[in-house]
């Protein structure tokens, strides 16, 4: 018996519409997530425990600013999004981040930590479409994760340094892990949600939300042990009111200030085009 | 006074070019030192990086003396 055939797509065409669906709202998602990442990376290239990490914090919002244009790239080509819109126009409502970036990032322990698991979740996530049956992304895929592998020793480094130090550090950063974990299963959503099943039908996506989310408890307990310290699983997501646009909860988005400065609203006047 | 180890940073930006001596940087461990040098030494696309601690190195000549690159 030989291998089950994925069909490959160079578009949306002959697509299945709940995969083709469910592929614009991930990428949506995604494309938030690093939009967020971005500005706190981008924030904390001052104020860092040394300049090292400065540099790297500098380095890694220029990283997710680039992921940010190919995913919107694709958004334009295959859904006829405007990338500007989907910045400066949209809802803050309906921005899809994980929502540990909804308010500035406070500490460098609560940075690490959305180096060391949010900036994870994401690139989990991205790893499953490696191999994708979506042809014009799995060649964006493979360069971001190639990056990300960079974010990642970022991450894990602060975070076991920080871990064994012990003392307020340790205690920040356990507390800091517990919410993003929290924060990354609601973004990640139910288990079974039509949507992610029709990706990973149509072979887009590797494996489930549910399946990431379990991966990455692994990884971040395993960190956690490296460091020393007990990170504590989530307590399962409430999903009654999940919205899987903006996969939240409950009504939210990014505090308006961060808005205000990722639109660059006190500068509109200067866009060039208009 | 930085009490960090310090890793020395190699490179080469061609399959056919010998390795480099970029820099160095001063990191906690293995993971924030690759971090660290990726991001801080990137002025090129480089095929290879890798960094080594510097007191994994044997000086061979002018012994117990840091190397001519140390800081």
């Amino acid at each position: 018996m030989g291998e089950p055939v994925v069909r490959e797509f160079e578009s949306l065409e002959g697509m299945p519409q709940a995969a083709a669906d469910g592929l614009r709202q991930l990428l949506w998602a995604l494309a938030d997530t690093k939009l967020l990442l971005g500005y706190h990376y981008g924030e904390w290239t001052f104020g860092t425990p040394e300049l090292e990490a400065a540099v790297a914090s500098c380095s890694l919002s220029q990283a997710e600013l680039g992921h940010v244009r190919l995913l919107h790239a694709l958004l334009r080509k295959h859904w006829g999004e405007d990338p500007d819109a989907l910045v400066e126009v949209r809802a803050v409502a309906d921005f899809a981040n994980i929502t540990f970036l909804d308010a500035p990032i406070g500490d460098w322990p609560a940075c690490v930590v959305m180096n060391a698991v949010v900036d994870l979740t994401a690139t989990r996530v991205l790893a499953t479409l490696h191999g994708s049956s979506f042809r014009p992304l799995r060649m964006s895929v493979d360069k971001m994760l190639d990056e990300e592998r960079h974010h990642a020793h970022h991450g894990i480094g602060w975070f076991r340094t920080l871990g064994r130090r012990g003392g307020d550090g340790a205690r920040a950063i356990c507390d800091a892990a517990e919410r993003a974990l929290a924060a990354a299963a609601l973004w990640l959503g139910p288990a079974g949600e039509p949507g992610d099943a029709a990706l990973v039908a149509a072979g887009v996506k590797s494996t489930g939300n549910a399946e990431i989310l379990a991966g990455l408890i692994g990884d971040v307990t395993a960190m956690a042990d490296q460091a020393g310290i007990t990170v504590l699983a989530p307590a399962p997501a409430s999903f009654a009111h999940w919205n899987p646009n903006s996969r939240r909860g409950s009504a939210g988005g990014p505090a308006e200030d961060i808005v205000f400065h990722l639109r660059g609203a006190a500068n509109a006047m200067f866009k060039l085009g208009e | 006074m930085n009490a960090l180890p310090v890793y020395e940073v190699f490179a080469r930006s061609k399959h056919d070019e010998p390795l480099k001596h970029v820099g160095s940087v001063n990191a906690a461990d293995d993971d924030l030192a690759k971090a660290y040098a990726w991001t801080l030494y990137d002025e090129e696309s480089w095929v290879e990086m890798c960094v080594i601690p510097r007191a994994a190195i044997v000086p061979i000549t002018s012994h117990g003396r840091l190397p001519v690159w140390g800081n």
